[in-house]
């Protein structure tokens, strides 16, 4: 019988986590504070993290001890199995081995909780009696809600209003935790009632529950903010993952020729392929895809700044080119130098060739998902379809090419809360084409009431 | 709709348009240009200025938006005091 999961005992639940700052081809430079001039240090960040994360945030050591406490909560869930996706493999008619690491086994259905653990650990230890935080749909809310369960910590999350009011189920998951969620904009914060005076109606933002989480760690009592991805300290914790699927991977005899990961922030994407990645500059041969959402191609073209190294404040020229549905986009890998938000660390690798991203489009992402649902059963989290796309790509070019390459991805979570997403997609209510001009104007008609910034004048379609 | 890639939840235009307190978000234009000639609309829509304030901002490191946001906290706080 073909073995399908390759399960590690709790015995081989990795000890440390790996520290990619240590073997980067090129070292990460501090930003500059926009006060002093000066590099950021602990004391700027001091108001709203611990010192040991800030500690770890900066940390030159290759491997850090992973703390017995977090060991303890880790084996929960870790090692998370991993899989051969046979059925998929077959259903593409591919020679490629498709192996692929559930993540989605966490309690809260993602990877978010390999870091949402050791964050609400270190700031037990460092005296923290309450924890802040911001969240979209919810999918970090509710794996820092988790955490500060089982530290005994208070959780405040200020969820944007209008996925407040889309997800019910993320929130509820929170408040199931013991988590106290609230719509962003709130009335709690000066921040919050500052947007609240200017629009009542405000559906929110990321922006500005970031601003509400953060003021509220700084003004709260025993207090700090934390935050999901991005940060060092996060692809820090997340490499667990990646160092046991080395171990599985070693399990199953085989290597990846190709390890793929969708690649927002960069958190899930880096705790796979980190370990990895070191075994490429140390001389294996390995190409590690980042996936991201297809952006607008003119944007991708010119020169390029990117948000870890902008400390001369490189300004990105955006040469805007008109685009319509007869524009056919340049070669999506361009769009690889450009990151809004992603985490410095992966776009620097990026930079150093050692990872290269590509695109996908977002009906792509979700036919994936609806491919692999029907093929390994697993509904994926939206985000995580777009890994399962370009592994399709993949195996199929391994079809056309006949090459038995090995393809190991980062299945970082479970769409079971997404179905709304699912069902828009299946209604055809999601596109990735022209929209039609009855549905421009519609857009356009929802916004009119809202307010509008000074000098406003309407435009003409 | 399309599926916002801040928030993780379907979106419409209407949303996109306004997100950035009542400016476009920064990339309005990476979500929607395959729909409609969504330069074209902004250029109409917004003055030089906030086009600028929308696009042409340096994109800065996570770490200076959060020390920026601690200082804004801090001045928050020193005001209530």
């Amino acid at each position: 019988m073909e073995v399908k999961k390759i399960f590690l005992p709790e015995s081989e639940l990795p000890r440390q986590w790996y520290n990619i700052l240590a073997d980067m081809p090129t070292p990460m430079e501090p930003p500059l504070h926009p006060g002093t001039g000066k590099p950021v240090g602990p004391e700027d960040l001091a108001p709203i993290f611990p010192m040991n994360l800030i500690e770890q945030e900066v940390s030159p050591k290759r491997f850090i001890d992973i703390p017995e406490e977090v060991l303890k909560i880790y084996t929960i869930w870790r090692p998370t199995p991993m899989y051969r996706a046979y059925n998929l493999e077959k259903f593409l008619k591919t020679p490629a081995k498709i192996y692929f690491k559930n993540e989605g086994v966490s309690p809260a259905g993602s990877h978010k909780p390999n870091t949402s653990v050791p964050q609400a650990y270190y700031n037990k230890v460092a005296g923290t009696k309450r924890i802040t935080t911001e969240t979209g749909a919810g999918q970090w809310g509710s794996a820092l809600a988790m955490a500060c369960a089982f530290f005994g910590l208070e959780c405040k999350v200020y969820m944007v209003k209008i996925s407040y009011n889309q997800k019910p189920y993320r929130r509820i998951m929170m408040e199931t935790w013991g988590a106290n969620c609230v719509a962003s904009p709130s009335t709690e914060t000066k921040a919050g009632q500052s947007i609240l005076a200017q629009n009542p109606d405000s559906p929110g933002s990321l922006g500005i529950a970031i601003s509400e989480a953060v003021e509220s760690a700084v003004t709260g009592k025993d207090s700090k903010y934390s935050l999901g991805s991005v940060l060092n300290h996060v692809m820090l914790h997340q490499t667990v993952n990646g160092l046991e699927c080395q171990k599985q991977m070693a399990i199953a005899g085989d290597y990846p020729d190709v390890i793929i990961g969708c690649c927002g922030g960069g958190s899930n994407f880096a705790g796979c392929a980190f370990p990895f990645v070191r075994d490429k500059i140390n001389g294996k041969k390995i190409d590690i895809i980042a996936v991201e959402p297809l952006s607008c191609p003119t944007m991708t073209r010119g020169p390029f700044a990117y948000d870890f190294g902008d400390t001369v404040m490189m300004t990105p020229l955006l040469p805007m080119h008109t685009l319509g549905h007869s524009f056919v986009p340049a070669p999506i890998h361009a769009g690889g130098l450009r990151y809004h938000g992603m985490a410095p660390t992966v776009s620097q690798l990026i930079l150093d060739g050692l990872i290269r991203a590509e695109a996908v489009p977002q009906l792509e992402t979700f036919q994936a998902g609806i491919t692999f649902a029907r093929t390994e059963g697993f509904i994926s989290a939206p985000e995580t379809d777009h890994a399962i796309a370009m592994v399709i790509r993949e195996a199929i070019k391994a079809r056309e090419e006949g090459k038995q390459k090995v393809i190991l991805f980062n299945w970082s979570g479970h769409g079971l809360v997404d179905m709304a997403a699912y069902d828009a997609y299946l209604k055809g209510k999601l596109f990735d084409h022209a929209l039609p001009e009855e549905e421009i104007h519609r857009a356009l008609n929802d916004i009119e009431k809202l307010p509008k910034p000074k000098q406003y004048k309407p435009g003409k379609i | 709709m399309i599926r916002c890639r801040r928030l993780g939840n379907p979106v419409a235009f209407s949303y996109c348009r306004i997100e950035n307190k009542g400016l476009p978000c920064s990339m309005i234009m990476d979500c929607w240009y395959d729909h409609f000639m969504i330069e074209d609309f902004l250029r109409q829509e917004l003055t030089p200025d906030e086009w600028d304030r929308v696009f042409n901002q340096p994109l800065k490191p996570k770490v200076l938006s959060l020390v920026e946001l601690i200082e804004q906290a801090k001045k928050a706080k020193e005001e209530t005091q």
